[in-house]
């Protein structure tokens, strides 16, 4: 516990004193503001079924957002300790190899959670300025939040697993834009499926379809089933770290 | 304190470490010498439980490096070839941060890292980058790493590679002091260095032992340590002739000679014999003008060469 900790402020250190960092919060808080500021502008023109919530996570901007950070801020995890041969200095060290994944996961979800803050906050401001005129329904906004962060714990991972394929960053970067992108179009494509022909998929995209969790969630309905599917596969994809790490020493 | 028996590491198609075995004992200082890609820093990654081996065990100080290895690993110092840091880190960030993670704390801790910086000449750039570091000092600052923690053992993977003269010294003069109260394996390239500094040489080639010995003994066994070479005013068949009769010489070639008369030889003698003073009185009572009799000392780089380009010595 104690070397985990030792590493976790490491990696929490790295993330806050290095440039890129900020060029990512930049890049979110400036997407998050124009997703918020569309979806005002969409409840100004006319009378709408959704909320300031809703709409905002509806937004394409929304999306832009979600599958830019993730290849940002993981590339660097394992990528820059294989390339510069630090890790080997690291796991000579009384150092276990979970140690040093889990420490650099938690380091990146608290970075991912410090990212949206500013987003959250958006709302709060607006219900300020607007001297509490503004509806923004509670509901809406934890669920919203809670498949974000689950999305987010998710996809993470999948950074992570990216990044201990290869030491080179921008090949990590497009391995784990390009596994998420798939996933979430594999969502789109069951989803495409389901409303086309038999009721028989309906039931399997539901867990697939991204879309329709975002949907779900920010209209406040919290379902429990793909908060399961996602941290299941949070699981599956850091183990699956964890053995390509340990395979690289082992080459058989 | 360091016992290796029967290592072995195979990847596909090719065996990097084969069937090695050696022991390193307690206080010793030993050099680990090898070609380039005869498997000296895949031994020593196995060494320090970073790659797992494909058969074979190690213990370092009576822990196994795969069942035990967090507790091998608190025992070594290492330090990998080219000395990789953290660029982001300035010197002292970095110090403590490995100081934490190898188990040290507190007001301990703090005087531990400087005893090691003033120790390794880094205390003057301890709030630089470590980006801006000269090479000399990037290896400083790996060696206060490995220091820190107070290991018994210091396994050092070229840690004299791209350094100036100067610097080199300065490595061999801290190899020898820590000498003193740690056991030290160090792959170099640097024979001289070795010769210096180490009680005991490993040589390894193709992934396998060829010669373990102190220094001394491996120059003494070579075939080239026994050559002596003459230079007389005589007559060439004759002076090699009368000198092939001596007691201890196994032959004798004729390298040259010049117009004025003078003739060299090259004698080549059993390793343990020095046949100098039998030729001196040989010149004297055949009244042969004498301008040149030496003995060949070997060095570790005449071993090295043999050992590693042909079979075993």
């Amino acid at each position: 516990m104690r070397t985990f900790r030792i590493l976790l402020s490491k990696e929490l250190r790295s993330f806050f004193l290095s440039p890129i960092a900020y060029v990512v919060l930049a890049l979110v808080m400036l997407f998050n503001g124009v997703a918020f500021y569309a979806s005002v502008r969409i409840l100004q023109t006319a009378p709408s079924e959704g909320s300031l919530v809703t709409w905002t996570f509806n937004s394409p901007w929304f999306y832009l957002s979600y599958f830019t950070i993730f290849p940002l801020i993981t590339m660097r995890l394992f990528s820059e300790e294989q390339k510069l041969g630090t890790i080997e200095t690291l796991l000579t060290a009384p150092v276990r190899t979970t140690e040093m994944i889990f420490s650099k996961y938690v380091a990146t979800v608290i970075f991912y959670c410090v990212l949206w803050l500013p987003s959250l906050l958006n709302f709060y401001v607006f219900q300020w300025i607007t001297r509490g005129m503004a509806d923004i329904p509670t509901g809406q906004l934890i669920g919203s939040y809670t498949i974000v962060l689950t999305m987010g714990l998710f996809n993470i991972a999948i950074g992570c697993f990216a990044s201990s394929l290869t030491k080179n960053q921008i090949v990590a970067a497009i391995l784990s834009f390009s596994m998420i992108l798939l996933h979430f179009l594999l969502g789109a494509f069951m989803l495409y499926l389901s409303g086309q022909s038999n009721q028989q998929y309906a039931e399997l995209t539901s867990y697939f379809a991204s879309i329709q969790h975002i949907k779900s969630f920010a209209s406040g309905l919290i379902d429990t089933r793909p908060i399961i599917y996602y941290l299941s596969f949070t699981a599956l994809v850091l183990s699956l770290t964890h053995q390509v790490l340990d395979f690289r020493r082992w080459k058989v | 304190m360091i016992d290796v028996k029967n290592l072995t590491k195979r990847y596909v198609g090719r065996t990097a470490v084969d069937n090695i075995s050696f022991e390193v004992g307690q206080g010793e200082i030993v050099g680990f010498l090898g070609p380039n890609g005869a498997g000296k820093t895949t031994t020593l990654r196995m060494l320090t439980s970073y790659l797992p081996p494909s058969s074979g065990t190690v213990s370092i100080a009576g822990f196994d490096v795969f069942r035990d290895s967090l507790k091998a690993r608190k025992q070594i110092g290492y330090m990998p070839e080219n000395v990789p840091l953290y660029e982001d880190m300035r010197v002292k960030e970095y110090l403590y941060f490995r100081a934490k993670l190898k188990g040290l704390s507190g007001k301990d801790m703090r005087e531990r890292i400087g005893k090691v910086m003033d120790r390794c000449g880094v205390t003057d750039v301890r709030k630089k980058m470590i980006s801006s570091l000269s090479k000399g000092y990037r290896q400083r600052v790996g060696l206060a790493d490995t220091l820190v923690h107070s290991p018994q053992l210091l396994i050092l993977d070229e840690p004299t590679n791209g350094l100036d003269p100067n610097q080199i010294r300065q490595v061999r003069e801290l190899v020898k002091e820590l000498g003193q109260d740690h056991t030290i394996l160090i792959s170099t390239h640097i024979l001289p260095e070795v010769e210096a500094t180490c009680d005991r040489v490993i040589i390894i080639s193709e992934g396998k032992v060829r010669a373990s010995d102190t220094p001394q003994n491996l120059v003494n066994r070579l075939r080239t340590a026994g050559t002596i070479s003459v230079e007389v005013k005589a007559d060439p068949s004759a002076a090699a002739d009368k000198m092939t009769r001596i007691v201890g010489v196994r032959k004798v070639a004729k390298d040259s000679v010049d117009e004025d008369g003078w003739c060299r030889f090259t004698l080549r003698v059993e390793a343990s014999s020095d046949v100098r003073e039998e030729l001196y009185n040989m010149a004297i009572a055949n009244h042969w003008p004498l301008r040149e009799l030496a003995r060949h000392h070997a060095t570790l780089e005449d071993v090295f060469v043999e050992v590693t380009q042909s079979e075993q010595v």
